[in-house]
């Protein structure tokens, strides 16, 4: 009887673990270890941070599902991971009573999802900083009730200044940005408060709908449309000022430094700012059978973990070398270890970094949303299932062949809301096999603006939720 | 970076003409359901 452990319970490693129990939950022994006894539906934080979704209907508890799955859960903070052959366990710490737990593995996959590093820009965040973030549903009902009070301020007359991007100069995850700035915008109007507010959209994307993945481009009637054009298009038409190719330096109340491009110094003002952090790895230790600790040889420096990539070539060398993406998602180091979701070390950025004459790197990282993560938790997982059942693995999917579909929200109201559908062939650009200069398929490839998009992103809510519960039909359900 | 574009009456008239949109809601479904498609063969 094998064993697997599973750390994490978010897109990636709740996908795995769902997999997992399907394929060898009633023979071999699976286990799920989480700091968090309930699965969040990210996707739709961003309505709870406007108010307008209860937060019970982003999360339900995990345990029940697993059971049903027949794969174990241990509610404990994964602390260390001893990898070495022979003596292969992750040591954890029990959530309330700090007991230690002790989790042999035949085989590991690490989806433990983001640390989030409000810390890499002083003053960013909501704990120990000046602004908010959705990154987390504590966070969101922060910057709801924060949110909901500077309405209050405005139906009292008071005119506000409110700032929505990112928070570090190499940030991630524009999208939720995107989604959370034009909801706020949606809100106002309906509130009748929008003359109130002076909204900017500040960001580390080198252009307009860049959102980390060099921006999407389509066929339409004949001609090329980037998303640069259609996001400025909606930014104008709902009165958002923009402020790209700028990377946050730090915070001060009502103060956002930053620094552009043109290595030019500034600041904005603000009176309520939701601004997404940098992301790196979890702060797992590992070890090897001498007790030494080897984290630097597993993980890159930004504790994200090295996977079956190619590293360290240089941006316009990756940009022509799709198969330096990884595909299996396996350490090369330690074989029966995989990392899933945000917590595989990509080769390099997708868009293009750029550095400034003061030397500031201003560049998003690459995304890894919702529906990467979980093909990639699904990837890793019956690979692991192949390896135990045949001895080889038959599954494979880079990024740079992966569908991507997001439905960017832009009011959720199913009458009068909005949605940008974006369809994206592959994530990153591969420009051997699609012969134009974005190396995309043109044609598979869409982006949609209609009130038809706010009722697929509700459908996804019902769908993914029903998915995620592993209810009758799950797998049929596209990641 | 600020430029003049912005959506034409005809555009916004579409994206809220419910029953196009209906009609655009069964396409996208297609669309990325086929897209994925792929994604599921891997």
């Amino acid at each position: 009887m094998a064993k697997v452990v599973v750390i994490g319970a978010g897109f990636a490693g709740h996908t795995a673990a769902l997999y997992l129990g399907s394929r060898l939950g009633k023979k071999h022994d699976i286990t799920v270890i989480s700091n968090r006894d309930v699965f969040g539906y990210v996707p739709s934080w961003v309505w709870v941070g406007v108010g307008h979704m209860k937060p019970e209907k982003t999360v339900f508890k995990l345990k029940p599902v697993y059971d049903k799955m027949n794969v174990k859960f241990v509610h404990a903070a994964a602390k260390e991971i001893h990898p070495d052959k022979g003596d292969q366990y992750v040591l954890g710490e029990e959530v309330g009573t700090s007991k230690q737990v002790r989790l042999d593995y035949d085989y590991l996959v690490v989806a433990p999802g983001p640390l989030l590093n409000f810390a890499g820009t002083p003053g960013l965040g909501p704990e120990n900083g000046f602004t908010h973030s959705i990154c987390s549903l504590p966070h969101a009902l922060k910057t709801r009730d924060a949110y909901l009070s500077l309405c209050e301020r405005m139906k009292k007359g008071e005119n506000v200044k409110i700032v929505i991007g990112t928070g570090h100069p190499g940030a991630t995850c524009q999208g939720a940005a995107f989604e959370y700035i034009v909801n706020v915008h949606k809100d106002l109007v309906k509130k009748g408060l929008r003359d109130k507010a002076d909204i900017l959209w500040l960001s580390n994307e080198p252009a307009m709908g860049d959102f980390g993945v060099n921006g999407v481009q389509i066929k339409r009637n004949g001609h090329v449309m980037k998303s640069e054009e259609f996001l400025t298009s909606v930014f104008n038409d709902h009165g958002i000022r923009y402020q790209v190719q700028t990377g946050v330096t730090k915070i001060e109340e009502g103060k956002i430094h930053w620094q552009n491009y043109e290595g030019e110094e500034g600041t904005t003002d603000f009176d309520f700012s939701m601004l997404i952090p940098q992301f790196k790895g979890q702060p797992f230790k590992f070890v090897d059978k001498n007790g030494e600790d080897i984290t630097s040889k597993v993980t890159n420096p930004a504790g994200f973990i090295l996977v079956d990539g190619k590293y360290g070539l240089p941006y316009p060398e990756l940009a022509q070398t799709p198969d330096a993406w990884p595909a299996r998602y396996q350490n090369p180091m330690y074989k029966n270890m995989f990392a899933a979701g945000i917590a595989f070390a990509p080769p390099g950025p997708i868009s293009k970094p750029f550095t400034n004459k003061n030397n500031l790197a201003i560049a998003p990282a690459p995304p890894r949303t919702g529906m990467v993560s979980g093909v990639i938790g699904r990837v890793v997982a019956l690979n692991i299932a192949d390896l135990i059942e045949k001895g080889e693995m038959t599954h494979s999917e880079p990024m740079t062949e992966m569908v991507a579909a997001c439905i960017a929200s832009m009011g959720d109201s199913l009458w009068d809301g909005n949605a940008v559908t974006i369809v994206m062939r592959p994530v990153v650009p591969d420009r051997k096999k699609y012969q134009n200069e974005f190396g995309r398929d043109l044609f598979t490839s869409h982006l949609e603006m209609g009130v038809s998009g706010a009722w697929m992103k509700f459908m996804l809510h019902h769908t993914f939720i029903w998915k995620f519960k592993a209810r009758p039909g799950w797998t049929i359900i596209p990641e | 970076m600020q430029n003049s574009q912005e959506f034409s009456k005809a555009e916004k008239f579409w994206m809220n003409f419910k029953l196009y949109q209906l009609w655009r809601f069964i396409v996208l479904n297609i669309k990325i359901l086929i897209a994925v498609g792929h994604s599921k063969r891997s």
